[in-house]
């Protein structure tokens, strides 16, 4: 090994480290006695080593717990509150919705909204289109239908990840 | 769940003991500062940074579910606030007061020869800030690689690799250093 390279660099770490294997070790430490470069580079490392583990911590200032402290709410659950409440107020919008077009739906407000979105009256470049393209008939009934769905869906999912679970958590770390 | 010892003060502080907190905070507020430090490279951003992250592991402790060692997740904490922290301090001013390295002093002899420490903040602040904060948690010997990882949000072999390289790279930044510094004697 006459030249320093990333993976001489390698064994050096881990010499350092004290993580090499014994042959590895031996072979290493053979290599450094006649490798004057190889010598150089692991004092090197071994310098930034020590210096990052005699300086590895460094100090707040003397108030710092006291700075922490006052800065706290009173009460760490009472402050994870927030979000539970914001979520119920989250879940009555979304359920008032759904109650108000189950209602409006089977009386008959949507019955007559409906639409064509015919494609053909899209201005497309005529070298894309060969074909004559189809009319799309949207029914409003069938769409409010939809959005109910995904609202109950959305209410189920609020109501279980932003409420119920959090409330157990709660009770679980209450009881112990 | 692990058997962590802060998790029976975690539970005092849920019962309504929030003087229980301070303990934590005593516990561990060098090595938050530190990754702070290290990320913002400015004591006054640091010290405000780590003490935000304190508040904010204490107002979602309740959430805290306890999967992970209690430090890993505060210093998941401190890490993020201090990078946000590092986002909004681009836009701003520094006080080249309180910055840890001082480049205005370059020309005039880098640092004062025998504060070693004064040359390893200098080489550190050559580092590019993920490389720094990867070398920090390491030396705090505190954490696995998985740890560290999960701290930074990168992948344990990826920390491995960055650990190794950022071990390279402050060798050869402090050699630098150090052979400026004979040159201006």
């Amino acid at each position: 090994m006459d030249k320093v390279t990333p993976e001489s660099d390698d064994l050096l770490l881990r010499y350092i480290d004290g993580t090499l294997g014994l042959s590895e070790r031996q072979t290493l430490e053979k290599d450094l006695e006649q490798n004057e470069h190889l010598r150089k580079r692991l004092d090197q490392l071994r310098s930034s080593h020590l210096l990052l583990r005699a300086n590895r911590l460094e100090q707040p200032s003397k108030n710092f717990t006291q700075l922490v402290m006052s800065g706290l709410n009173h009460d760490p659950i009472r402050g994870a509150s927030f979000p539970i409440r914001n979520s119920i107020l989250l879940l009555a919008g979304v359920l008032l919705v759904a109650i108000i077009a189950s209602v409006l739906v089977p009386a008959g407000v949507f019955d007559n909204i409906s639409t064509t979105i015919d494609l053909n009256q899209v201005n497309l470049p005529k070298k894309y289109v060969e074909k004559t393209l189809p009319s799309i008939s949207i029914d409003g009934k069938l769409m409010v239908n939809l959005i109910i769905l995904i609202n109950l869906v959305l209410g189920w999912l609020v109501l279980d990840r932003a409420i119920l679970k959090p409330l157990f958590q709660r009770r679980v770390q209450a009881g112990r | 769940m692990t058997n962590d010892p802060d998790h029976l003060i975690l539970d005092k502080i849920l019962a309504g003991e929030q003087a229980a907190y301070a303990e934590l905070v005593n516990k561990y507020k060098s090595y938050a500062y530190t990754i702070a430090l290290r990320i913002l490279q400015n004591r006054p951003d640091a010290e405000e940074a780590a003490q935000d992250a304190f508040i904010k592991a204490y107002n979602h402790l309740a959430g805290f579910n306890r999967d992970s060692k209690f430090s890993t997740w505060l210093y998941r904490i401190v890490f993020n606030t201090a990078i946000s922290y590092k986002r909004k301090s681009r836009y701003q001013f520094q006080s080249l007061e309180s910055t840890v390295v001082e480049y205005q002093q370059e020309g005039e002899g880098l640092l004062e020869k025998t504060d070693k420490k004064k040359y390893l903040n200098a080489a550190m602040a050559r580092l590019n800030e993920a490389d720094r904060t990867a070398l920090t948690l390491f030396y705090l010997e505190e954490f696995s690689l998985e740890e560290i990882a999960s701290i930074t949000g990168m992948q344990a072999n990826t920390a491995k690799v960055r650990i190794h390289r950022a071990r390279q790279r402050l060798a050869d930044e402090l050699t630098n250093i150090l052979n400026q510094e004979a040159l201006t004697l």
